[in-house]
């Protein structure tokens, strides 16, 4: 029963998740298990900040905090309340979601560089809180180690285990992301991007559709990195710390805004630029802010928008051709 | 006490030189220039190259600084944040967040990375009430409001002050009036960082000089704006020796905490008044 609905599924369109899931598996023999890993992780963090930057028009730049919930959330919980690894993740995601709720119903009142700033402010009282005021229970700046147990086969130390349990969770915001956007919810949200005024007008409630989807990238933000503490098996205050931030922007930039394919691409070209180019070129802050002023100025499409609207435009000089 | 005041007002006083510009800008031009904490960070480091050049004269190094970022303001004005102008504001964000990251990384390169401790350039105290203060710190407390009081004099009296005070208003009807506001607004731009440069030359020797330093301040700035009003040189004033006094207070009960309690005070201010860009 399970696998029909699953073949229905896959035939409603979906075989993408399928394509996506194969390019991340053949990844690995190309290149290392951990660096894929790293690559899923990163695109889950992007698919989350996507939704809220890419759909539904909010920069923020304090998503670190996030982030960093989710991890230390996974963390403190296999630390002091159970070293059940799968709790820890549901556990992570639940702080991020929290959070997401508490600090929304002030954050999303604001718009545009008000929304941006509120969000780096929290961070800073994140970091803050986790590097000194909680420094007791977090480790403060030597972060913590989180030592977890074997779940029946699954054992995480393994890296080929995480790489499974990572890409499962993957495919699953990916459709849960793509589901979303295509709903009528989804469309209010793009909607609150375009015009908020005109969707209030039209008398849709956009305080709670913002607040649903700040919430739901916060939670998805808190599930990369909880998903983070299993792989690395340990927290630094580097996970919630608000200079990191430039890393999702950039990629969600380079990748394309506004599409989950985008997202991946940008994630996983980021994580390429990481891991390569250190080797190759020294000033790496300046490369990265090199790069951000091109996709401002030259480049706002990002990959995916620049691929889309090429292949738009070669089947409309198609059609016209054929007329 | 004598001292947390003092110190407090000394905060103040840094607070306001940096915000100052940041204030104009986001008033009138509508971006949140995340380069100004490049100036600010910059006009630090070239007090240390001026200092070497100058033979440790503060004053005639500090003169240098105020006008050596002056060509830096103008090429970050010109290249960048005047195709920023209407454009979208996340783009003004992220644009001047890159000519942040470059520049912070162009200074560890030039200087070097690790922190710069730079001596107290009067090293006198004067006594209050039995408490030693420095006199250096109360010259930056003289140098604020001697700032504040020109600015206030600037704009009620000149011609600039009043077409700036106009376009803070509505610069669409400044323009429609045939009056180039770009050229005054470029003006301001220039004097704001002018005055950041200045601000990160007279904090240095309270703090250490590294190349994150304008990434702390920057939230600060953007908190004393937020609280004062945009675009609002009195209350920009008022907020900075609040929030300096606040910053100075809690620092005296908890060190670490003095930063956080800003932020926290600029999340209610937000909560309350939302700003509209």
């Amino acid at each position: 029963m399970m696998k029909h609905t699953l073949l229905i599924k896959l035939k409603d369109k979906d075989w993408d998740l399928l394509l996506i899931a194969m390019i991340f598996v053949v990844m690995v023999p190309i290149f290392t298990v951990n660096l894929v890993i790293d690559l899923m992780i990163f695109s889950i963090f992007v698919l989350g900040y996507n939704l809220l930057y890419g759909y539904m028009g909010r920069l923020s730049v304090g998503h670190m905090l996030y982030l960093g919930t989710g991890a230390y959330g996974a963390a403190m919980f296999i630390a002091y309340i159970n070293p059940n690894p799968f709790l820890a993740i549901m556990f992570g995601m639940l702080c991020g979601m929290a959070i997401g709720l508490i600090l929304g119903l002030i954050i999303v009142r604001t718009n545009g560089a008000s929304f941006a700033l509120i969000n780096l402010a929290f961070n800073q009282v994140g970091f803050f809180l986790v590097q000194t005021g909680f420094a007791k229970w977090t480790g403060g700046e030597d972060g913590k180690s989180a030592y977890f147990d074997k779940v029946l086969f699954m054992d995480f130390y393994q890296p080929t285990h995480v790489f499974l349990l990572v890409l499962v969770i993957l495919i699953l915001v990916v459709l849960f992301v793509k589901k979303l956007t295509r709903s009528p919810f989804g469309i209010l949200v793009k909607s609150i991007k375009e015009n908020e005024t005109r969707a209030k007008f039209l008398g849709y409630n956009t305080f709670r559709g913002k607040l649903w989807t700040f919430t739901l990238s916060t939670s998805i933000a808190a599930l990369a990195g909880a998903l983070y503490t299993i792989n690395y098996a340990y927290v630094t205050p580097s996970f919630i710390a608000q200079s990191r931030n430039v890393e999702v922007i950039f990629a969600t930039l380079i990748g394309g805004a506004g599409s989950i394919y985008g997202s991946l691409v940008g994630g996983v070209v980021f994580i390429f630029i990481v891991n390569l180019l250190p080797n190759i070129i020294q000033r790496w802050e300046m490369f990265l802010g090199i790069i951000l002023l091109i996709v401002v100025f030259r480049f706002d499409k990002g990959i995916w928008g620049s691929i889309t609207s090429w292949s738009n435009k070669r089947s409309i000089a198609k059609i016209q051709k054929g007329a | 006490m004598i001292s947390v005041i003092a110190y407090g007002l000394t905060i103040g006083g840094i607070l306001y030189i940096i915000s100052i510009g940041f204030s104009f800008t986001f008033g009138t031009m509508k971006i949140v220039n995340f380069s100004h904490a490049l100036i600010y960070a910059l006009g630090a480091y070239l007090l240390i190259s001026f200092q070497k050049l100058f033979d440790n004269n503060f004053l005639l190094s500090t003169l240098g600084v105020v006008i050596g970022i002056i060509p830096f303001a103008f090429l970050i004005e010109r290249l960048v944040i005047r195709r920023l102008y209407g454009g979208s504001i996340h783009f003004a964000i992220i644009a001047t967040y890159a000519i942040l990251l470059i520049g912070i990384d162009s200074i560890k390169w030039i200087w070097g990375a690790s922190p710069i401790q730079l001596s107290d350039p009067i090293g006198a105290n004067f006594n209050v009430f039995g408490v030693g203060i420095p006199i250096y710190r109360m010259l930056i407390i003289i140098i604020a409001l001697s700032i504040a009081g020109i600015i206030e004099m600037v704009l009620q009296r000149s011609l600039i002050g009043k077409i700036v005070i106009a376009g803070l208003e509505d610069t669409e009807a400044v323009k429609s009036l045939g009056i180039n506001v770009n050229k005054y607004f470029t003006t301001v731009f220039i004097i704001g960082s002018s005055l950041a440069a200045l601000g990160g030359v007279l904090y240095a020797p309270i703090t250490a000089v590294e190349p994150y330093m304008g990434n702390q301040i920057l939230l600060l700035c953007f908190a004393v704006v937020v609280v004062g009003g945009m675009g609002n040189w009195r209350g920009t004033l008022v907020a900075a020796f609040s929030l300096g006094m606040l910053m100075s207070i809690t620092g005296r009960i908890w060190g670490a905490a003095a930063d956080v309690v800003v932020f926290i005070v600029l999340a209610i201010s937000l909560i309350i008044k939302p700003i509209d860009i």
